[in-house]
């Protein structure tokens, strides 16, 4: 794989004795949208400010493009656009202005790149407008619009979909997959909403209590399941031992560990057993079953204090 | 607050210039004059008379008479020189002014939570922090500008340049007073007191990120500060605190301080040292601090 455009390196964070972040390390590559998941708590809003320079980590570092954030702090950062939480914009001042004041902050943002992105983010007809009278999703796509004005490497955003309008996350979804692939961007989303991960993201890093505890690629199961629905169950349970499958009860029927291509073969037996059968479906745990199972549930995760 | 200072500067000059309009005095000025020097030789003739007053009557007396002798009227009216003498007094509101933009322009982007978005720029906190400090000190200086510009432009439309001659007594000499000079140099030693609070409101500002706290902590201490001094002056801590120095107008008209051995050159080094204290634990506390605004 290619190098990658940000590396954090046993990042850790003690505040007054309590360890909410505990040697982290995650490697973000060029075109890849990571989805960033953790009950409340766990530390996720705490890694991003560290990774974008609001708090300093206790331990470790946080390399983007090769630079170190805490030694070469303008240039690191300067590949990186960030929205955190709610993007707050001087509300007194338009949509536009605002836009402007942040790209004097930057180097070689031209009033074309302005423009531009305020195409993208579709907000051409209330730019002008003072942002206090914007709607929540109205300063989320300004929010966006800051973040990419200076054509970053890197791009960090949490809970970017919140107060978005569901044509808005979906024009969203398919901007952000559209500057990874093209542009070879790198994101990295954190968000409470996991269809939404699901949907937008290559690989989901999960973060409980400071731990990474998880860092995997969606939408490649190695193996795969299928919900089998047919009565009497007893029989079915029989046969599906017999075979020697592993299957758990779900509802009204089993689900069933099997390859593709043994499908046809128990569905033909089952039939000749003279089994009712009702149902044979690929079965796909869903994100929010991958998480729950790992994070055990919704308890708001204890702070370890040592 | 622009317009505000230029108001407050209009208005009095109208009431002035009202009651000057209806209320024009009688007789030429030399006899005000000889009315005045008989009514001093009365005073003086009286018995109940400390040194210093009598002092003060003959030299007001002494006055009078190089006035007719040298053909040298009073001001009888206000003045462009004299507005502007009274116009100075607002320079307290251009250092509250200021106060107010110190104490608020760092944590006004804490409490609406702009600051994450203005330190994820690629600039580094030193550079954030030294932008905010200019701004201040420039609009400060733009009131200051404002203020003495304003009561120039309106002291010369209503009261024009005057026609009488400031004197006084300067070892029992009598002289033309420098109306400019000593102006000017007003002008410059307030401004040691605009610089201290200004620098101390920026300091509570930004440590603290609460602007109700600075501006409080600043007004109160310039309300105080003389209460504070009488206070500690027994005491010699006192020469080495900065509120003893910070009103730098006590050294005007050849006068000192008044506490004892204290110098405007001393005077000026102990508020430099703070000056200097107070940027080191604004930029060392800000650059530390972990943001979660």
């Amino acid at each position: 794989m290619t190098e990658p455009i940000v590396q954090l390196q046993n990042l850790s964070k003690t505040i007054r004795g309590k360890q909410l972040i505990q040697q982290l390390n995650i490697d973000l590559y060029p075109g890849q949208i990571t989805g960033f998941l953790g009950p409340n708590g766990a530390g996720k809003t705490t890694t991003i400010r560290m990774m974008t320079g609001l708090m300093h980590p206790t331990e470790g570092n946080v390399i983007i493009d090769g630079l170190s954030l805490k030694e070469h702090y303008e240039e690191a950062i300067s590949k990186v656009g960030v929205i955190v939480e709610n993007p707050e914009m001087y509300k007194f001042m338009s949509g536009y202005k605002n836009l402007l004041h942040f790209a004097r902050m930057h180097k070689n943002v031209t009033k074309e790149r302005i423009q531009e992105v305020i195409q993208q983010v579709g907000l051409e007809n209330r730019i002008h407008e003072k942002v206090s009278t914007y709607s929540l999703g109205m300063r989320q796509r300004l929010g966006l619009a800051q973040a990419l004005l200076h054509r970053p490497k890197f791009l960090i955003l949490d809970e970017p979909t919140n107060g978005l309008d569901p044509a808005g996350i979906r024009e969203f979804r398919m901007y952000l997959r559209k500057i990874a692939s093209e542009e070879g961007v790198s994101v990295f989303v954190s968000s409470h909403l996991l269809s939404e991960i699901e949907l937008m993201c290559d690989r989901v890093a999960v973060i409980q209590n400071g731990q990474l505890i998880d860092l995997r690629d969606i939408h490649n199961e190695s193996s795969s399941f299928y919900y089998v629905e047919a009565q009497p169950k007893e029989q079915v349970s029989a046969y599906l031992e017999q075979c020697d499958f592993n299957f758990v009860a779900e509802n009204q029927g089993y689900v069933v560990e099997m390859k593709k291509e043994d499908v046809p073969a128990m569905t033909t037996q089952l039939v000749q057993a003279g089994i009712q059968l009702f149902a044979v479906q690929p079965h796909q745990k869903t994100l929010e079953d991958q998480f729950l199972e790992m994070t055990g549930g919704g308890q708001i995760a204890e702070a370890n204090s040592k | 607050m622009v317009a505000m200072l230029i108001l407050v500067i209009l208005v009095p000059a109208g009431i002035t210039k009202y009651y000057e309009v209806k209320s024009p005095t009688e007789g030429s000025w030399q006899d005000i004059e000889q009315d005045a020097i008989q009514s001093y030789k009365e005073t003086l003739a009286g018995e109940d008379l400390t040194e210093e007053d009598k002092a003060y009557f003959q030299e007001q007396m002494a006055i009078s008479e190089y006035r007719l002798a040298n053909d040298a009227p009073s001001q009888k009216d206000s003045s462009l020189a004299s507005f502007m003498s009274f116009t100075s007094g607002m320079l307290t509101l251009v250092t509250l002014f200021t106060v107010i933009t110190a104490a608020s322009i760092v944590s006004s982007e804490f409490s609406t939570g702009t600051i994450k978005m203005l330190l994820t720029r690629p600039m580094s906190r030193a550079k954030v922090l030294t932008s905010k400090l200019l701004t201040t000190f420039l609009f400060g200086l733009l009131l200051y500008v404002v203020n003495v510009v304003v009561s120039a432009l309106i002291g010369l439309v209503l009261f024009g340049m005057g026609t009488g001659v400031e004197l006084e007594m300067v070892n029992g000499q009598v002289v033309e007073k420098a109306v400019w000079s000593d102006l000017a140099y007003h002008y410059l030693l307030s401004g040691g007191d605009f610089v201290m609070s200004t620098l101390f409101a920026f300091l509570i500002g930004s440590v603290f990120r609460s602007s109700s706290l600075a501006i409080g902590l600043t007004m109160f201490l310039s309300f105080t500060g003389g209460m504070i001094v009488m206070f500690l002056s027994r005491y010699d801590i006192v020469k080495y605190i900065w509120l003893t120095h910070s009103d730098l107008t006590q050294y005007e008209h050849g006068g000192g301080s008044m506490i004892a051995d204290v110098t405007l050159p001393f005077s000026l080094t102990v508020l430099a040292i703070y000056a200097v204290v107070f940027l080191v634990i604004s930029y060392s506390t800000f650059m530390k601090r972990d943001v979660t605004a």
